[in-house]
């Protein structure tokens, strides 16, 4: 006999619909699984032989081929475990055909018959047609935001076959847990000093700009950097939604278990490898770092320390938004969406400085900032210098503006930008700058000069436009774009690189 | 090119053998020279007869040098490795590369050696040359300094090299990145052929450090270039002591501008004092550990070189009336507020109204085409910059000579960013200040 289940497995940080097909047949006894099942959906033989044993039932003594449609496509990971148990039940007889008629089964089986959460719950119920799906008590949170179907718990086998009979009724869902109180956001007000600093992390959220912070040890570069997420305003719609995907396709619940609201942050170590933070490691392809910080902040920090075909990796994302992995197999798509900061030191010994302050010769310095290459510094809108705060500015407790103030700004610069029909400041296309971040004459001509000059490129003039958009509507300046902003935004653009060759 | 040599082929090609052996270093080479002629020293080398009478000091020269082969050898050593080296080493073929080269060789003690260094208790015994030998009979300035300098370093420099160039003066330098290159650089915009010599430590055809190559050529077109080491010769770390001693040597007045506590630097001060030179230094900023060194060469009674006046005096071309030096600065500090602040103004100036340069500024006396007063002009094109607000001009003076971030000068002011921002671009585009690597500092230009 066969029985079809319908279920679905995870590529990246998509769902793909799985028909999970039984064939139950005399024979020689075997069993033998075939649609290109990774080594773990390979390992579900023994799981679900177990979990079936466990629960009372008769392991068949025949042939019995598992197929899992689409043949072609790689399906890996657990999940595909419970569909297979309940196509094996109904091949076998154990359950009529009608009883699982237009229902959706995902989850995992431990040896004793329980149902066990899995990763990537979300993307993988988004992709099913089905209307209504079981899945484990676990992931009914997860399952239930993707919001179109009708998610149906069970906790054992034994009792998810009593339901599908019709001999018990279905169990109550788990109440959503209580979202517990979110771990405590470090707040702006702790940074002390560092006046230059703060209003870079302001433009920076408020206008979504790539920031780049230089400076010494200790002169709060870490510290600034993980302030940056409180001040972006919560996720909504989309965003939300693709976050939360792309966290549950990566396997970490999000916090609460339901949808990811708060920004995220990502802060890979400086050992992380290409794969680790474009994504496409692992059968599945999981999500790479830039993808966990969709909509929210990925920190690089000790930049210069970073591989330096692992930052060329970010240009992809950086540009388009998105990051395509292809494999031999297959290409997948992730959506990567991020504001970038980095952190770096001005030079190896740290000190850093004008040159000739310390310990590094100029020859030195040129080859820890080739590490940075120019197109990627290039793509930092704001690169400022941080020093270490005074003593007498660490000591006296004054404390700064709080996050919460500081975010109120941020919020209402992007509202105005959803206003003027663009995502934010920085996502002002080159064509409508003229439109909607126009110069004052006198700013023309102060870009001008660094034109000229050969400071500014055709692509930093683009960019120092829509940081001066940001600074004038922090402001409060109206529609055009004042001198001063401009003459701001040309200070944060600071070459970290020392451009003065070693000639005089 | 050096032209038709004085010597013979074959002595030159014995010379060139000679310098070439491993584990010869200046003091065996001076010995083997004054024992016998090159030809004959040459020719015991390979017979394994050439052991010079190395007493304890030669042993203890070749160990401080570090030589690898050399260290503590024995006499016998010594000669079985430089027969057996010599096996290795074609002194025709050597010769005919060096001429074609356009090198030149001189030996001690024989014609044509520069009179100049004869004289000389550690002269070296064989010397090869590129350009114009007659260089060295001008007046010669010795201008060094250390590699990381700061921007300061390199701009005075510069215009030391310059000015001492125009006003007629050899200078002579190590052709290194940082302070040595930008005198160079400075001597070969004035424009005047023989105002540069430069001494290096590998061969003449070794270009060190590679980004000098523009410079290399340059100083052999206009000067003349040095060296201890034949063609081919890595510029090894113990040849650079011996380099600095040399441009020691052929100068007469040593001027130091920057230097860290612990340089080359200090070699060729001390070489300068063995020969009874005058060393000078240029201050420098407290603050800054390139001056750290040189401000002390001050505190011990060295002359300091604020300008190429300062050393012309030190050379006797100049007594050193002009001006008085409260022109010179104006240039840069004066400052013409939009509003009449009165009293209230911020800056110091010591010539309120219009930057003038009527009056010239402390130059120099003898320049021979009178251009001595455009050493500074460049600071006094005041006609053409628009006056500084109040706040620019606050901004300016909070932004010191020494290099400042954002940041600090933020915190100095004590305004916002915005407006700090803004000024300090106004400055930037107007000429007050320049910035790179994300500091900003004065300039005069």
């Amino acid at each position: 006999m066969i029985a079809t289940i319908p279920s679905a497995a995870l590529l990246g940080v998509d769902g793909r619909p799985v028909a999970v097909e039984v064939h139950v047949t005399d024979g020689f006894p075997g069993y033998t699984v075939v649609g290109s099942p990774d080594d773990v959906c390979r390992e579900s033989r023994d799981r679900v032989r177990a979990a079936l044993t466990s629960s009372g039932f008769k392991w068949p003594l025949k042939r019995i081929t598992v197929n899992l449609a689409p043949g072609g496509v790689r399906k890996g990971g657990p999940g595909l475990d419970l569909a297979i148990a309940v196509g094996l039940l109904v091949a076998n007889g154990d359950v009529v055909a009608e009883a699982v008629e237009g229902l959706g089964f995902l989850g995992e089986l431990g040896l004793d018959g329980a149902l066990r959460p899995f990763p990537g719950v979300v993307p993988m119920v988004a992709a099913m047609a089905e209307r209504r799906i079981v899945v484990p008590v676990e992931s009914h949170a997860e399952a239930a935001i993707v919001g179109r179907h009708e998610v149906l718990v069970a906790a054992r086998l034994n009792e998810l076959v009593e339901c599908l009979k019709g001999e018990a009724p279905w169990p109550d869902p788990p109440l959503p847990p209580e979202p517990g109180p979110l771990p405590p956001e470090p707040d702006l007000a702790e940074v002390s000093g560092q006046p230059v600093g703060r209003f870079a992390l302001e433009i920076a959220a408020a206008g979504g700009h790539h920031l780049l912070l230089s400076g010494p040890p200790g002169s709060g570069k870490t510290m600034l950097a993980r302030r940056l997420p409180g001040l972006l305003p919560d996720l909504t719609g989309d965003d939300a939604i693709d976050a939360t995907r792309i966290r549950s396709a990566a396997g970490l619940t999000p916090p609460g278990g339901g949808l990811v609201v708060r920004p995220p942050l990502r802060a890979p170590h400086h050992g992380a490898t290409n794969v680790a933070l474009i994504g496409g490691g692992t059968a599945w392809m999981r999500p790479g770092e830039v993808s966990l910080s969709h909509g929210g902040v990925l920190f690089l920090d000790e930049m210069a320390e970073f591989s330096t075909s692992v930052l060329d990796g970010l240009r992809q994302p950086l540009e388009e938004g998105v990051v395509r992995v292809c494999r031999a197999r297959h290409s997948v798509s992730y959506p990567a969406r991020f504001l970038l900061v980095g952190a770096t030191n001005p030079c190896p010994c740290g000190e850093g400085g004008p040159r000739g302050s310390c310990r590094c010769s100029e020859a030195a310095r040129a080859r820890y900032h080739r590490r940075l290459s120019g197109p990627l510094l290039d793509r930092f809108d704001l690169r400022v210098h941080v020093s270490r705060p005074e003593v007498g500015e660490l000591l006296s407790g004054a404390r700064g503006e709080p996050t919460s103030v500081v975010a109120e700004r941020v919020a209402r610069v992007r509202t105005l930008a959803t206003e003027r029909g663009v995502a934010t400041n920085a996502a002002i296309p080159a064509s409508r700058l003229d439109e909607l971040a126009p110069l004052e004459p006198a700013a023309l001509r102060l870009l001008e000069f660094g034109l000229r000059a050969g400071t500014l490129s055709a692509r930093g003039y683009h960019r120092l436009r829509r940081v001066a958009r940001t600074i004038a509507d922090l402001a409060g300046a109206g529609h055009v774009v004042g001198e001063d902003h401009v003459g701001l935004a040309l200070s944060l653009r600071a070459d970290i690189v020392s451009t003065s060759s070693m000639a005089a | 090119m050096t032209g038709e040599s004085l010597l013979t082929p074959e002595v030159e090609a014995a010379a060139i053998a000679l310098a070439s052996l491993p584990a010869m270093g200046p003091r065996r080479l001076r010995d083997l020279v004054f024992e016998w002629d090159p030809e004959e020293a040459w020719s015991r080398v390979r017979q394994g007869r050439a052991v010079p009478s190395l007493g304890a000091e030669g042993r203890a020269e070749g160990r401080r040098c570090g030589w690898e082969q050399g260290r503590g050898a024995s006499a016998a050593e010594l000669s079985a490795l430089w027969q057996d080296a010599s096996r290795g080493i074609n002194s025709q073929a050597q010769w005919e590369v060096t001429r074609a080269a356009g090198v030149g060789v001189s030996i001690i003690g024989m014609p044509g050696y520069p009179p100049l260094l004869a004289g000389d208790h550690q002269a070296p015994a064989v010397l090869f040359h590129r350009g114009n030998l007659a260089t060295l009979n001008a007046r010669r300035v010795a201008i060094v300094g250390t590699r990381r300098c700061t921007h300061y370093g390199l701009d005075v420099a510069r215009e030391l090299g310059r000015d001492l160039a125009r006003a007629g003066v050899a200078v002579v330098s190590g052709l290194a990145l940082g302070i040595d290159g930008a005198a160079h650089r400075g001597a070969l915009e004035a424009d005047r052929t023989g105002s540069v010599v430069a001494v290096v430590a590998g061969g003449l055809d070794i270009v060190y450090p590679r980004a000098h190559r523009a410079l290399w050529s340059a100083v052999a077109a206009n000067g003349v270039m040095l060296s201890e080491a034949p063609l081919g010769t890595p510029p090894e770390r113990w040849r650079f002591p011996v380099r600095n001693r040399l441009i020691a040597a052929a100068a007469e007045v040593v001027v130091v501008v920057e230097s860290h506590d612990k340089g080359g630097s200090h070699y060729t001060v001390v070489a300068a004092e063995e020969r009874a030179l005058t060393v000078m230094a240029v201050p420098g900023s407290v603050r800054s550990p390139a001056s750290a060194y040189t401000n002390g060469l001050i505190a011990d009674g060295c002359a300091p070189a604020r300008d190429a006046t300062d050393v012309l005096v030190a050379l006797g071309l100049s007594t050193g009336t002009s001006e008085p030096a409260t022109a010179e600065p104006s240039n840069a500090s004066t400052v013409t507020p939009t509003k009449s602040a009165g009293t209230s103004e911020p800056v110091t100036s010591s010539t309120p109204g219009a930057a003038s340069d009527a009056a010239p500024p402390r130059g120099l006396d003898v320049s021979p085409d009178g251009s001595g007063s455009s050493v500074q002009t460049s600071a006094g094109n005041a006609p053409g910059r628009a006056p500084l607000s109040m706040l620019e001009a606050t901004v300016l003076d909070a932004l010191g000579w020494e290099p400042a971030s954002l940041e600090q000068v933020v915190t100095r002011v004590g305004l916002g960013p915005l407006e700090v921002g803004l000024a300090l671009a106004h400055i930037e585009r107007d000429g007050w200040a320049v910035s790179s690597g994300g500091w900003w500092r004065r300039t005069r230009r």
